[in-house]
């Protein structure tokens, strides 16, 4: 309505200043009768008026729709009348949809098949690592002790990429179930045996032998292993212990990492999870991408699990996952008691 | 004597694999042809397959289901591929395990060994065991039992990891690194608890009459010495 009045409002003073300009010359010819300029000034202000009536209550969807908030583009495909600048408009806006919708398909596809190349890619890439993973099986000197750590590396730039690309895709790709947390903490443990030995940390872990969640394991392994490989490498030459322990809090499980290494400034522990930020750390330890901790929250909210941080420059670092606990069944709290 | 074949279309890891399971006494059957998998297999009827997912013209899933509809012979997946969905497929289409690249020896022969037993039964004849040997001391690995000359002398699984780590590796040092990395499995293994274990392994040497023989290099690790021979 604000919107009609502010777009009508030159009309109407136009259309009232030609009204004065007709009656003032009319006078200034000597011609004046009171009550007939009366009647004529309240039939054409009448018409006028009920000109715009009809004007707004055919194009009101145009007003209406201007004057809100975008919210979706389908907005696009909506009627707004019958009159002829609304049909115009409706085949305009209809045309720039299919418009949109084209190219958005278009890039839609491009992604997808971007994200598909970069998953087979790193399957390809497994194929070698596979060799060089044979290969050295049966070497134990130095040297090849060193090409295993570089393996393990890539291993690990590779796992992050193909999660990175099946994030796009994640609703088809997890699932639910009761997660042993102590058996999945032990497995992650030892896919990172070489990195925990080669920087001289050990874990300490404090999880309860049945101990089950509701999650993902392929998915909650990543996330711890992001976190133990963030723990194990800002610990390394300060502390040699990273402690792994789950408790009870409410109706939750929390699972902590906890390590005693630098720490996090406290002016970057609320940008960590963002993409690419890699503060004051990231700068003195080379190996940082930026995205381990962004994944974790990426992932964990999608999984619905809670992220907790606490840290303290030179203390260490905390990170804690809320998850849900799996409601051990009766059979099973007796099996516990007994 | 057990045949194995293996469908794998890289031929490096088709020829380590193939090395390794004749080094442990099986025989195995390769593929050249893609298109000709169903004959060789028809042909040489083998006791277990090992499938890559990937493969030329089809992948394993189909191989694999006609190789079911011939024989009820356990087959195992490798892929790289380590989605949930990918290994239900797996299984689906009738396959008995599934192991993902980069894997193990260990891990591969550990399945093959509990396949063909599930399938064949505990009188399956027992694949040569896998054994190290220095200057006449046996370390038998499954068994996990140490023989020198007539005595024999029983050790436990971490035991025979650090002896057979040393023994492989004789007469040059193992670094304190690969030890721990060798004695990590399911358990965590610190500093401290290597320092206990290679004094337990010390012990059981001397048990069979060897002392010294676990030698510490300051620094490094440690050195298996056969100072058996020196004496003699």
């Amino acid at each position: 309505m604000k919107l009609f009045l502010r777009d009508q409002w030159a009309f109407a003073a136009f259309f009232l200043v030609q009204l004065f300009l007709l009656i003032l010359i009319f006078a200034m010819d000597g011609y004046w009768n009171e009550s007939l300029v009366i009647y004529v000034m309240f039939l054409s202000v009448f018409f006028a008026g009920a000109f715009l009536v009809v004007r707004y209550l055919t194009h009101r969807l145009i007003y209406q729709r201007l004057s809100k908030p975008v919210e979706t583009l389908e907005e696009l495909t909506q009627t707004y009348g019958n009159a002829a600048l609304c049909r115009a408009l409706d085949e305009k806006s209809l045309e720039q949809y299919r418009l949109y919708k084209e190219q958005l398909h278009a890039y839609e596809n491009k992604q997808r098949d971007y994200t598909t190349f970069i998953q087979q890619w790193v399957h390809q890439m497994k194929t070698p690592i596979s060799v060089i993973h044979l290969l050295l099986q049966n070497e134990d000197d130095p040297k090849s002790e060193s090409v295993r750590e570089e393996i393990d590396r890539i291993k690990r730039g590779l796992e992050t990429v193909l999660y990175i690309a099946r994030l796009d895709r994640f609703e088809q790709d997890f699932l639910i179930e009761p997660v042993a947390i102590r058996t999945l903490t032990q497995n992650v443990l030892a896919e990172n045996k070489r990195l925990f030995i080669r920087n001289q940390v050990y874990p300490e872990l404090k999880i309860e032998e049945n101990w089950r969640v509701e999650s993902d394991d392929k998915w909650l392994s990543f996330v711890l292993n992001q976190l133990l490989t963030n723990a194990v490498r800002y610990s390394a030459g300060k502390s040699n212990k990273v402690t792994i322990r789950a408790y009870e809090r409410g109706q939750h499980v929390i699972l902590e990492v906890q390590d005693y290494g630098i720490g996090i400034p406290a002016e970057d522990i609320r940008r960590v999870f963002k993409p690419y930020f890699t503060g004051e750390n990231g700068r003195k330890y080379p190996e940082s991408t930026g995205m381990g901790l962004y994944l974790v929250k990426e992932i964990c909210g999608r999984l619905h699990h809670g992220v907790e941080m606490d840290s303290e420059v030179g203390e260490g670092t905390t990170v804690r996952l809320v998850l849900s606990a799996v409601v051990p069944t009766l059979q099973e709290r007796k099996d516990d008691e007994s | 004597m057990s045949t194995i074949m293996i469908v794998e279309d890289d031929p490096k890891i088709n020829q380590l694999l193939q090395e390794q399971l004749e080094k442990y006494g099986f025989q195995t059957v390769n593929v050249e042809h893609f298109d000709r998998v169903m004959d060789v297999f028809i042909d040489r009827r083998p006791d277990l397959v090992l499938l890559d997912v990937n493969l030329p013209k089809f992948d394993g899933f189909y191989w694999c289901r006609q190789m079911r509809q011939e024989s009820n012979c356990p087959i195992l997946f490798i892929s790289a591929r380590e989605s949930k969905m990918d290994q239900v497929m797996a299984l689906e289409n009738g396959a008995d395990d599934y192991i993902t690249k980069p894997f193990d020896y260990d891990v591969v022969l550990a399945k093959i060994r509990s396949q063909l037993r599930r399938a064949y039964g505990q009188y399956a004849p027992q694949e040569g065991e896998r054994t190290v040997e220095v200057a006449g001391l046996k370390l038998f690995l499954e068994r996990m039992e140490l023989s020198m000359n007539d005595t024999k002398i029983e050790l436990s699984k971490k035991e025979a990891l650090l002896l057979e780590a040393l023994m492989n590796q004789y007469p040059r040092v193992v670094s304190r690194e690969r030890l721990l990395e060798k004695l990590w499995d399911e358990q965590f293994v610190d500093e401290n608890t290597l320092n206990v274990y290679i004094t337990r392994v010390r012990g059981k040497l001397k048990d069979i009459g060897l002392e010294g023989a676990v030698e510490t290099v300051r620094g490094s690790g440690y050195r298996l010495r056969a100072t058996w021979e020196d004496g003699q």
